[in-house]
């Protein structure tokens, strides 16, 4: 009786012991799990740091040919220098190369035309036009124009009910020309919600869009002085 | 009897906390996979860092090389009037296109986000910057005759968009945050007039309860634009 006893006592200590042993090794165990829940950060890290690789990549790809480029200039200055000939080729070329970045000359190249017109109970904004501008630049647009007016700088007002773009009194339906990658420009203003298209055609706005070729867009008109900015001079 | 009840109990028992480690130790299983992915990550940043570093140094000495043409351009058309015109002409030009830093007179304006709005007392759509604030004010320094724009430091130019995306604003790509300061060269009655009359875009955000403040600084510094200005659809006409 008594030895079945101190048997008992004995196996429900061992049980005891045994199970604390079993729930310490299993609670250390789940706290490994929960560490293990970052994998999912970390997993969204990798991509992340893939994309900054890609970026970077290009970054600096597009920095280098830049300084080829500028290097090639510089040589071929150089050697009219040292032959002692005209440069005036070399600059005719530099500067309609600055004024085409600029705006300062007509262009062409693939692209979107839309077309915005107001309907009977929808009117076309400036903000609307400065918002599709906007876009348009995201979407990597090279070259705007509204109603044939080059958008330069954004300039765009409403005077008494009048729109003005760049100075110019335009009216509606507005005609917004963009050059760049035409998949990548009607794509983004496309897209469904957060699209320019999908955002105003449902309150109400007649918006066409079209790809093409061949994109035609006129130079800045206006005049581009210099009256109070001057360049700092970085050497002293 | 008891023995037969224990014996079960103790079986039973036992069962679960087999089942239950041998869950476990497939799931921590994953843990290898866990050190591999930490070290690709270590290797993919020391990757980032390295593309960084490399594009700093060709930014470097793509900055120096303009300044070299600059200078050579100078040299070669000393001789020659009109070339000496057409090199000044594009020195004008760098400085509308941003590809140099600027000086000059002008209007400084600082857009801030309510600190209200994250105690929750005022409505936060209304108090806070969004993009298209920015994208407002922008435009109204242009009408004012702005000749050089920047928004925290990034250079406004020809092809710059101001983006959001989740909470982030954007300026050529580069997240910027408030407070944001606007700086733009130009005649400094012209941009603070047709900034701050009433009605205009800065007295709306004001009354939104947007903290705005507004400086007429003499000699403001407009940063150059960070990056390479060059077109890949665009070709001159004819």
């Amino acid at each position: 009786m008594k030895i079945e006893k101190k048997n008992e006592i004995i196996m429900a200590v061992i049980i005891c012991v045994v199970s604390i042993v079993l729930f310490a090794v299993m609670f250390m165990q789940f706290k490994t799990i929960e560490e293990t829940d970052i994998t999912a950060i970390e997993n969204m890290r990798e991509a992340e740091l893939r994309t900054a690789i890609s970026e970077w990549k290009g970054k600096y790809e597009a920095t280098q040919e830049q300084l080829d480029t500028n290097m090639k200039s510089i040589a071929e200055y150089r050697e009219t220098i040292e032959k002692n000939e005209e440069a005036s080729d070399l600059i005719d070329e530099d500067l309609k190369e600055s004024n085409m970045l600029l705006g300062k000359t007509d262009v062409t190249g693939e692209g979107v035309v839309l077309t915005l017109n107001n309907t009977d109970n929808y009117t076309v904004t400036y903000s609307h036009l400065l918002e599709l501008v906007n876009e348009l630049r995201y979407a990597g647009a090279e070259a705007i124009s509204i109603n044939d007016v080059r958008i330069v700088m954004t300039e765009i007002v409403e005077v008494q009910l009048r729109m003005m773009v760049s100075g110019q009194r335009i009216s509606a339906p507005y005609v917004v020309k963009a050059i760049g990658n035409q998949t990548y420009l009607s794509s983004t203003l496309s897209l469904k919600d957060s699209g320019f298209i999908d955002r105003y055609q449902a309150s109400g706005m007649d918006i066409k869009l079209e790809t093409s070729r061949n994109v035609k867009i006129l130079k800045y008109n206006g005049e581009m002085n210099i009256k109070y900015m001057k360049e700092v001079n970085t050497e002293s | 009897m008891k023995r037969k009840q224990i014996a079960i109990t103790l079986g039973i028992m036992c069962f679960i906390l087999a089942i239950g480690i041998a869950v476990q130790i497939k799931t921590t299983g994953h843990n290898n996979s866990t050190v591999a992915q930490s070290l690709t990550d270590d290797s993919l940043r020391d990757e980032v860092l390295r593309w960084k570093e490399r594009y700093d140094n060709a930014y470097a000495e793509l900055t120096e090389s303009e300044k070299e043409l600059t200078q050579i351009r100078q040299q070669a058309s000393q001789n020659d009037t009109t070339s000496t015109a057409k090199q000044e002409q594009i020195k004008a030009n760098n400085m509308l296109l941003g590809t140099v830093e600027v000086e000059g007179p002008g209007l400084q304006i600082t857009l801030e986000d309510n600190a209200m709005a994250a105690v929750g007392l005022l409505d936060p759509s209304l108090v806070l910057v969004h993009y298209d604030d920015i994208l407002q004010v922008i435009n109204a320094l242009n009408n004012a005759g702005a000749e050089a724009i920047s928004v925290n430091g990034q250079r406004i130019i020809t092809t710059t968009a101001i983006t959001c995306e989740g909470n982030v604003i954007k300026v050529n790509g580069e997240k910027v945050s408030s407070p944001f300061v606007i700086k733009a060269i130009g005649s400094q009655g012209a941009l603070y007039g047709a900034l701050t009359m009433p009605g205009g875009y800065l007295d709306i955000l004001e009354d939104y309860g947007v903290i705005v403040k507004t400086e007429q600084v003499d000699n403001l510094v407009v940063e150059k634009y960070n990056g390479i200005i060059s077109y890949k659809y665009v070709k001159n006409a004819e």
